[in-house]
């Protein structure tokens, strides 16, 4: 058999603005445990501080970004989705398939005319 | 018979023949699958008031560029990057 192949991916998170820190710093440890307890890996993560939410999303109004770069075997993604809509500090979360881990987050601007 | 108003000197312009405008991606160098959904304040110009997204008649946008720009806008709607509607 070949070796087993895990997919990069990055995933931005939100948690809820009304925990502590202690309390976020937990939550977001539990979303790494969660990745690396399915065989894969965190590779960097970006905090994206504190953000006003575009709309109310549960009562919601700010939440906490973070964009977690991270390499799973593709069969982990349904079982974290499962686990990640059962986390109650976190409001909301996407996962993407992506070919590299960005450094920083910048982006090129458009030519002002 | 075709018809030129010799008055204004200028020949009336025909829709087919308007100058279209450039694609903003392409002029700056983007590719179509570097549109990013976490790059919000480029996707916030291609939106309306309302928060719709704006077809590319009006911004000029590559057939493209346009795809992944919907899909971009679409994923930071999801984590609220981007209203789905601005109300009022």
């Amino acid at each position: 058999m070949e070796k087993e192949t895990n997919n990069l991916y990055e995933g931005m998170f939100i948690l809820s603005a009304v925990l502590s820190d202690d309390a976020r710093q937990k939550a977001l440890e539990r979303i790494t445990a969660e990745i690396t307890n399915h065989g894969g890996e965190v590779r960097k993560i970006h905090d994206q501080e504190r953000r006003k939410l575009a709309y109310e999303i549960d009562g919601h109004r700010d939440g906490f970004y973070y964009l977690i770069y991270f390499a799973v075997p593709p069969e982990a993604i349904t079982e974290l989705w499962k686990e990640y809509h059962l986390h109650e500090d976190l409001i909301r979360f996407m996962t993407l398939r992506t070919e590299t881990v960005r450094e920083t987050l910048e982006f090129k601007s458009l030519v002002e005319q | 018979m075709r018809s030129f108003s010799k008055e204004s000197g200028s020949a009336p312009r025909r829709k087919s023949q308007r100058k279209r405008k450039p694609c903003p991606f392409t002029l700056a160098g983007i590719k179509p699958y570097e549109i990013d959904y976490k790059d919000v304040d480029t996707l916030q110009r291609f939106i309306t008031e309302r928060g719709k997204i704006l077809p590319r008649r009006i911004t000029g946008v590559s057939a493209s560029h346009q795809r992944k720009l919907a899909q971009a806008i679409k994923q930071a709607r999801h984590v609220a990057l981007l209203p789905f509607v601005y109300e009022e």
